[in-house]
């Protein structure tokens, strides 16, 4: 009899444990902020000075209804029958969504941030923007890629954004629920006036961008859009007349950033092999070496060598940022990176390894570039950001970002150096080498160029962003893929570059 | 006076799911006196050169040939005739034959069963017996489940349910089935975003659950001194996510393996206490799996305190 004495404490602890999992905390699936009531609404905000457009009223805006007109009275209770329904769409989109549209963005990058497989025999194929459906699916959203669609959404908001508020407060009209004081709005009452809508440029411009990037998103790109356009009425923040106007807004400053893409010089960053060929023909003339693709098959082609000739945001000659040439394979100096590099793979810490884990953001992930976005995000909420500020941080961090991505990748493939494992023999790394050259990190310099403009527009955290960069930089030490002066020379480089951005950002009237 | 301890399933993976090791053990329907104790070392040679990317098999040169050599270290403990302990743990390592990626060594997780058997009786020709064991794993070491291929286990704790059927003849043949459900915990990355069909803002990943059974035929010989058996093993997750094209698996993945295994045991009758065994795995199909062939050899030695 005595075993069944043990039988019941037993299966106790079965329940106990089974008890455990299902109260199991549910993971976060996006940025965990909630509305909250804006630090200023940056009155003047509509004589900022915009990137693209060539003033805040290019886009015409008509003036609206008075609040007195029949229409507006007719849009007015539109607006009360749809806050008497709300849906949990009102409380995810929030009075900034600026946050959830740079969240999607992200999500895309991460769900295309996949790299071609080779064929079965052994060649591979590129994605093809021309038939996006076809395997490998188009786009690669590699870091080069990211970074760039993030600049032209953030600068499309941006500008779209000095729009709205130019004719908000030339038109002046008031928000739903300062009209009649029996729609209680969703989120924090304001006195930003409410026509043309913020909300609606924000998500027709983010909507029109993000279906250019991403072309097989554009059915589910349309459907978020239309969800917040809904939003915005049930929230009480809208009127009919204000979304309309707003996303008229949105689509027009769309148009114009998606122009400058169509012609940056994108389009052929990904050179075919005899460019190829020849670019790395010339950096074996003029240094001696050259930096081989080491996968198996072999890639015949680096990722984008030509991203290096697209067009800058900020800097006129991408040659005025060009860092020196890294020390030469033989040397002293070469040999004791080498040393290094061994060492630490040779005595891995769990600290060096988490570092090199944490900021990975390899394959299949956000990317860098998508990291410092994050990481944007988040101040702007601990800042309490209204949109506009926001557009304007992510603008400006965005394309220091582009910028100095340009920058690196003309480093990487006018220097054409090698990777570790190609210098060191049998040499084993913790994270995968990526297909291009060593020099300069790419992480460093997108990381440095971030923190930069990050500090600032936020010049308490300056301390923390440069803290982050250094670490993101020393990271890729850590993971065996780069030799400790591709870190801090590229670091040098990300914050020079980011320093053009930085002197437009302090001249645009926002200060 | 036969140590049952063997090496029933060696879901050794590359992809995952390295835990269950011991946690099959227990289902067999042998179980020890009141006061015996068994250890067992066991090495296991696990190679895969192909792998199930979703459920499509394919081959990766940057990875090539995918070694996991494991030994394991066990022993199991009569605190009664009719409820058993068992213990153990696994020094795993592991390389790739082609790319340049580091491979991983160490020790993986504690794993501990209870087993108990409801009835042991004479039915017809034989005996007719129902067990139960009850089963709990956790990583020993902060190794790192976030390193497909090559991650030691899934990293994240499990607690296991199963029962176990046996019918053996009198003259030595013997039919077993098991059904195990394997509930399993979150293991944590190195990094907080991670992408499983949608994003995830967080450095915890769910390791899904998942069912595991077992079909076993075999037969006792030379006087109850020879084992010989052949048996069939699957295990499916109940939830989780594909391997995306040409990426690197997680631990979030829904893995699903098939598997045929023969092993045998031998007791010497003038060494007392002394066992051998050997075995060879095969899987046959699966899901986010490295098609893993294992060969493994042991020794048992048991006695009574």
């Amino acid at each position: 009899m005595k075993n069944y004495s043990i039988i019941l404490p037993l299966f106790c602890f079965v329940f106990f444990l089974f008890g455990l999992s299902a109260c199991e905390k549910n993971l976060p699936t996006r940025i965990d902020f909630e509305d909250y009531a804006f630090v200023g609404l940056d009155e003047n905000g509509g004589d900022w000075k915009p990137i693209l457009l060539s003033a805040s009223d290019q886009i015409a805006v008509d003036a609206p209804e008075d609040v007195n007109s029949a229409a507006y009275q007719a849009e007015l209770a539109a607006v009360k029958s749809a806050a008497a329904t709300r849906s949990d769409a009102v409380e995810y989109w929030t009075a900034n969504p600026i946050l959830r549209w740079n969240e999607i963005a992200l999500e895309l990058a991460a769900k295309y941030n996949l790299i071609p497989g080779p064929n079965p025999d052994g060649t591979y194929t590129l994605p093809d923007p021309a038939n996006p459906g076809k395997q490998p699916l188009f786009p690669f959203a590699h870091p080069p890629y990211t970074c760039r669609m993030l600049a032209y959404m953030s600068v499309a908001q941006f500008d779209g954004l000095i729009t709205a508020w130019h004719y908000k407060y030339q038109y002046n009209r008031p928000a739903p629920y300062k009209v009649d004081n029996t729609i209680q709005p969703a989120y924090q009452p304001s006195d930003l006036p409410s026509y043309p809508s913020d909300g609606a440029v924000i998500a027709a411009a983010s909507r029109d961008i993000l279906s250019v990037m991403f072309p097989l998103e554009k059915e589910m790109l349309a459907a978020r859009a239309e969800e917040h356009l809904a939003s915005l009425i049930a929230a009480g923040i809208n009127v009919q007349s204000d979304v309309d106007a707003g996303a008229h807004i949105g689509v027009e400053v769309a148009k114009i950033a998606l122009q400058r893409a169509a012609n940056d010089g994108m389009k052929k960053a990904q050179a075919p092999k005899p460019v190829s060929d020849s670019i790395k023909q010339a950096a074996f003339d003029r240094f001696g070496w050259q930096w081989d693709n080491l996968e198996a098959p072999v890639r015949p082609v680096g990722l984008t060598p030509l991203f290096g000739k697209v067009k800058m945001w900020n800097v006129a000659n991408v040659e005025d940022v060009r860092p020196d040439p890294p020390p030469a394979p033989g040397t002293a100096e070469f040999q004791a990176n080498i040393d290094e590099l061994v060492d630490i793979a040779d005595h891995m810490t769990e600290e060096r390894r988490r570092i090199a884990n944490w900021w990975q953001d390899g394959l299949g992930t956000y990317t860098p570039p998508g990291h410092w976005n994050r990481f944007a995000k988040e101040f702007m909420v601990k800042y309490k950001m209204n949109p506009l500020r926001s557009a304007r941080t992510f603008a400006y961090m965005n394309m220091a970002i582009m910028d100095a991505g340009i920058s690196c990748w003309d480093a990487k493939y006018y220097y054409h150096f090698p990777r570790p494992i190609q210098t060191i023999p049998g040499f084993k790394t913790i994270a995968g080498t990526p297909n291009f050259p060593s020099y300069t990190s790419g992480h460093s310099v997108f990381s440095a160029a971030a923190a930069e403009v990050l500090s600032y527009i936020f010049p308490a955290e300056a301390q923390q962003c440069n803290a982050w960069a250094e670490e993101a930089a020393i990271s890729r030490v850590y993971g065996g893929i780069h030799y400790r002066f591709d870190a801090e020379v590229g670091l040098e480089q990300g914050r020079n570059v980011a320093q053009y951005t930085v002197e437009v950002a302090q001249k645009d009237g926002a200060q | 006076m036969i140590c049952y301890i063997r090496l029933g399933l060696s879901l050794a993976t590359v992809l995952t799911f390295v835990g269950s090791l011991l946690a099959q053990t227990p289902s067999d329907a042998i179980m020890m006196k009141k006061r015996e104790i068994c250890f067992a070392l066991i090495y296991d040679d696990g190679a895969w050169d192909e792998y199930w990317e979703g459920p499509t098999l394919r081959t990766n040169a940057n990875v090539g040939t995918l070694s996991r050599n494991t030994v394991t270290p066990m022993f199991a403990y009569g605190i009664f005739d009719k409820l058993n302990l068992i213990a153990g743990t696994a020094y795993v390592h592991t390389e790739a034959s082609g790319g340049q990626m580091k491979g991983a060594s160490g020790i993986q997780d504690l794993n501990l069963a209870l087993k108990y058997e409801f009835f042991n009786k004479q039915a017809g020709k034989g005996k007719l017996s129902l067990l139960s064991t009850l089963g709990f794993s956790t990583p020993l070491t902060n190794y790192l489940s976030d390193y497909m291929p090559f991650s030691l286990g899934f990293g994240a704790p499990e607690v296991s349910g199963r029962g176990i059927l046996q019918y053996r003849m009198d003259n030595g043949l013997y039919v077993r089935g098991a059904l195990a459900y394997l509930w399993r915990g979150q293991t944590e990355a190195e990094r907080d975003y991670y992408y499983n069909n949608g994003s995830y803002y967080t450095a915890f990943m769910d390791v899904p659950n998942a069912w595991q059974y077992q079909a076993v035929a075999g037969v006792w010989l030379l006087d109850n001194s020879l084992k010989l058996e052949a048996n069939y093993t699957g295990l499916r997750c109940t939830s989780g996510d594909d391997i995306r094209k040409y990426n690197a698996g997680q631990p979030t993945n829904k893995v699903e393996v098939g598997q045929v295994g023969f092993n045998t045991q031998y007791y010497f009758k003038k060494l007392k206490g002394l066992g051998v065994l050997a075995y060879y795995n095969q899987m046959i199909n699966g899901r986010n799996m490295g098609k893993f062939t294992n060969i493994g050899a042991g020794v048992t030695y048991q006695f009574k305190i």
